[in-house]
């Protein structure tokens, strides 16, 4: 395919928009349940941060 | 909101502007949006165009000269084009009508110089034709299309038989016929030059027995423009490549998204303040403008890192986390960005149009980081929602953050900072006696803007073969009265230029009008050899032009001579353009035409211990006194005269003489318009002036032509490399002076950046990369690339030995938070650029080659040299930080 500058933007606006779904919709899901995995498995490490993240508390101000 | 809590007293001001651009970021977004859409409407509107005056040092002679006579002597700009049969000759109706086709196509390509073609077929190249009653007459080798075999062999015999064709326009084995066309240099536009040649020129007359080559620097830019659509690959490429490096880096998209964003801004203003102010990007320079934008994704990728940082460290205080990073980053993002900026805006100094444009504008998109990184970075981040806590925590767990802390470990036990040292200097040494080979100019002889094997420098290549030098050094002539080109002194002394320089193994073959008197007078004597000589008076000479250039209008002899016969033009075919090659010809001509000006005068001088003196007297030439002024005369007595043997000269004109450089500068200045020159002597103590009127009739200009071009481009970046390099440097240690107020912080930050740039010095010259226009600005942009790393590691420092006190620590710290976010900005950067060696232009290519390893070199310098050396010598602008945390104050 003979690239120029439209479509070239438009590949890169649309790989964004993938990467943002998919980080979004599948792969934050899936860290979250390897490391629930991780710490019902005995992982401290994966224990302590579920901790931490789940007592945090998000100022957005 | 006001800030209501207590921030570090030093920085109370930048923390206090932080929280205002989030006050204010409505106005401020609409404002920085407005002004980045009118840059992006303008940046839309770009253009890809190369001036070829631009590239040129207008203010140095030989460009003046060039311009001069570049109308009417040829140009820079020289098309060739061969045709070549594998069987056979050229001599047959079918492949002498398709070079009469080709010429005449080539005659209608935009912006061709009509009188500069030479081609058997063209009107312009003509033979002398005995006619009845004995008269002669120039005739065009070809009147038209070929019609019987009959006439090939005809024309055959007419090309053996002209000194100016055979071996010039057609080979001497008879396969090949050369084409030439020069081009108007104000009417240049590659695009359509190329396209025009080959649908005009090359595809309607290849078959199996007829190849068609074309070289010359119009038809290399077209193939640099049809190369250029190479970068969309790149750049897609390199982005998808970057944004997942980045998500991984980060585990969120809002790492991948906001560095894009400070790029684009950036680029945006960057691309429309070039067209804003009238210019337009060099498809050359598009390696320049993908650097900048990865500058500016550096220096976001840095502040995300501490936007994270701070995050976790306020508690999850998404504001907070926003302010603290702006307000901590502020000082080495900004001494970065300008140290970057001004690095650039040093190559003003090369007086080069095209490099001070690009001086101006990598700047200004330099300085436009600012605006995206610095005054909207707080607004993009309170508009984007916060990171998962879990996720900002990942971060600091994986294992890339894992192996920074193992490295930096062993970095600073005594082994490691013993091995850095050593390594660093020994390195060092290497490539300096590497760097001796690096060469100003270009050091191949095929194009280093495209592949060996590219059809260009192939075709260029084969035309070498055949027909040995293309490339024109043109020398012009220039008489102090008319018809002075009808002087037998005058083309004898063109005819001596000719056959020393032919001598040279870089020279193919010469031609000036000495050329055609000769060939006019031997044929004028029914061709015997013996007369195919300069005649003795100017009575002969003037007849021969008369009969040759008779039917010929001025516009096709202006070639040759000027119509009033004051000026011509010695033009030397070289085999390529290296710049020792160009170097040791300019030089070559330099001697031919001081010493053919001391013969006429009858001197021969030497250099005594640096002054210039006359060491021998000619009895050939005699004087007598006409006036104040000494002339020289046959009337003359011998032993007299204007210079005794031991005359020491100190001045010539009004310019002084303190050596045999200065002397041929101040002759060539001196000699270039008039007809007596001043000579200051010393004699027995005494300095006296003493007037002599030239003995000759013209005088030699350098110089014209391609090769004349590299010249004066190759003697102005010698002249300003190593200031340049001087001032790179001593802008870059001013702004360390100014930003951590210490002398010595320059010499912590500069000396891995010093030999980082010795040693992409030494790789250039390893691998034959010359230091030429297009390189240049390249090269100083990369200067500057290390500085950012090395900031970012010190400011960490000084701030980290505030609160621990003690300064392994600290460095250690700076190293695996700061130094971590370095690591990552450098592995993406030169993983992206080196994408750039897929390109077909080949000079983009090594440039992207050459940038990814000053990266890696600058990185590596600023993470393992630089760190060693504050701990090593614990340097007192660190040190007096010690314990100094800043009280903590409310704004």
């Amino acid at each position: 395919m003979h690239l120029t500058i439209w479509n070239s933007v438009f590949i890169v606006l649309g790989f964004s928009v993938v990467v943002v779904l998919l980080d979004e919709f599948v792969v934050k899901g899936w860290r979250h349940s390897k490391w629930e995995r991780k710490a019902a498995a005995g992982d401290k490490d994966a224990a302590e941060l579920l901790r931490v993240a789940r007592s945090a508390k998000v100022s957005e101000e | 909101m006001a800030i209501d809590y207590d921030v570090p007293s030093d920085k109370r001001l930048l923390y206090w502007l932080g929280d205002k651009l989030i006050d204010y970021r409505h106005p401020v977004s609409i404002v920085v949006l407005l002004v980045t859409a009118v840059f992006a409407y303008w940046g839309f509107q770009l253009q890809l165009v190369t001036s070829f005056g631009d590239l040129l040092p207008q203010n140095h002679p030989y460009i003046k000269i060039h311009n001069r006579f570049s109308g009417t002597f040829g140009g820079a700009n020289n098309i060739m084009i061969m045709l070549e049969v594998k069987d056979g000759n050229i001599f047959n109706p079918e492949t002498l009508n398709k070079i009469w086709k080709m010429t005449e196509g080539l005659d209608k390509v935009y912006g061709v110089n009509h009188n500069q073609i030479d081609s058997i077929a063209h009107r312009t190249v003509r033979y002398l034709k005995v006619a009845a009653g004995g008269t002669m007459r120039a005739t065009p080798v070809m009147l038209g299309e070929v019609k019987s075999q009959e006439d090939a062999t005809q024309i055959r015999r007419v090309v053996h038989n002209a000194e100016n064709i055979y071996g010039l326009l057609v080979s001497l084995d008879d396969k090949a016929a050369l084409i030439r066309a020069n081009f108007i240099e104000g009417r240049l536009d590659y695009r359509r030059i190329f396209d025009e040649v080959n649908a005009a020129v090359v595809a309607p007359y290849q078959d199996a027995n007829t190849e068609v080559y074309v070289a010359g620097e119009p038809r290399l830019y077209g193939w640099v423009y049809n190369y250029a659509g190479d970068v969309f690959f790149i750049l897609v490429i390199t982005y998808c490549i970057e944004w997942v490096l980045r998500w991984m880096y980060f585990h969120d998209w809002r790492g991948a998204l906001r560095p894009t964003i400070t790029g684009l801004i950036a680029a945006f203003w960057g691309l429309g303040f070039i067209h804003f102010i009238g210019l337009a990007l060099d498809p050359l320079m598009l390696v320049m403008p993908f650097l900048i934008t990865a500058r500016a994704v550096s220096h976001a990728i840095q502040m995300h890192d501490r936007y994270y940082e701070e995050f976790e460290k306020s508690g999850w205080h998404k504001r907070r986390a926003i302010v603290a990073s702006f307000a901590e980053l502020f000082v080495p993002t900004l001494s970065g960005i300008t140290t970057d900026a001004f690095g650039v805006l040093v190559i003003l100094l090369v007086p080069v149009v095209m490099l001070q444009k690009l001086a101006i504008t990598a700047s200004w998109w330099i300085l436009a980081i600012t605006i995206s990184e610095m005054l909207l970075n707080p607004v993009v981040y309170y508009y984007l929602k916060a990171p998962e806590p879990e996720l900002v925590m990942l971060r600091e767990r994986g294992g890339f953050r894992l192996a920074i802390n193992r490295f930096v470990k062993v970095l600073l036990t005594p082994a490691g900072k013993a091995i850095t040292v050593v390594a660093w200097l020994g390195s060092a040494v290497v490539a300096l006696y590497f760097l001796r080979g690096l060469t100003i100019g270009d050091p191949t002889s095929a194009s280093p803007l495209l592949w060996v094997d590219s059809p260009y420098n192939v075709s260029h290549q084969k035309i070498q073969d055949k027909f040995g030098g293309v490339e024109p050094l043109i020398v012009v002539a220039e008489g102090l009265d008319k018809d002075a080109m009808k002087d037998p002194l005058t083309l004898r002394r063109m005819e001596g230029f000719q056959r020393l320089l032919e001598r040279d193994s870089g020279i193919g073959y010469s031609f000036s009008l000495a050329d055609i008197i000769r060939a006019v007078n031997s044929v004028f004597h029914e061709l015997e050899p013996k007369w195919g000589v300069i005649p003795n008076n100017w009575v002969d000479i003037g007849g021969l032009f008369f009969i040759y250039f008779s039917g010929s209008p001025p516009t096709e002899t202006a070639k040759y001579v000027d119509p009033s016969y004051t000026t011509a033009h010695v033009t030397f075919f070289c085999k390529d353009h290296k710049g020792d090659n160009i170097r040791r010809i300019v030089h070559r001509c330099k001697d031919y035409i001081l010493g053919s000006q001391l013969e006429d005068l009858g001197v021969e001088v030497g250099d005594d211990n640096g002054a210039v003196v006359v060491k021998k007297i000619s009895s050939d030439v005699t004087w007598e006194k006409a006036g104040p002024s000494w002339i020289v005369s046959e009337h003359g007595k011998e032993g007299e005269g204007p210079f005794q043997v031991g005359d020491h000269i100190v001045k010539v004109g009004r310019a002084p003489v303190t050596d045999m450089a200065s002397f041929y500068a101040a002759m060539t200045k001196e000699t270039a318009s008039a007809s007596l020159i001043d000579f200051g002597m010393q004699r027995g103590g005494q300095v006296s002036e003493t007037t002599v009127g030239a003995p000759w009739k013209a005088v030699f200009k350098l110089a014209g032509g391609l090769i004349g071009t590299l010249a004066a481009a190759n003697e102005e970046l010698l002249r300003n490399d190593a200031l340049m390099n001087f001032l790179g440097f001593f802008t870059m240690w001013m702004i360390m002076l100014f930003t951590y107020r210490s002398f010595a912080a320059g010499f912590y930050l500069l000396a891995p950046l010093l030999l980082s740039n010795i040693m992409v010095n030494a790789y250039m010259a390893i691998n034959n990369i010359g230091v030429n226009i297009h390189t240049l600005p390249l090269v100083t942009v990369g200067l500057g690339f290390g500085i950012d790393y090395g900031l970012y590691i010190v400011s960490r420092t000084i701030e980290e030995i505030r609160i621990r006190g003690d300064l392994v620590d600290s460095v250690r710290e700076a190293l695996e938070t700061s130094g971590k976010a370095v690591t990552f900005t450098a592995v993406t950067m030169v993983i992206s650029t080196v994408f750039w060696m897929t390109s077909n232009i080949r000079f983009n290519a090594e440039m992207g080659l050459l940038l990814a390893i000053w990266m890696a070199v600058s990185y590596v310098g600023s993470q393992t040299l630089t760190p060693v050396l504050i701990v090593m010598m614990k340097p007192r602008f660190i040190m007096k930080e010690a314990n100094r945390a800043p009280t903590l104050t409310s704004v």
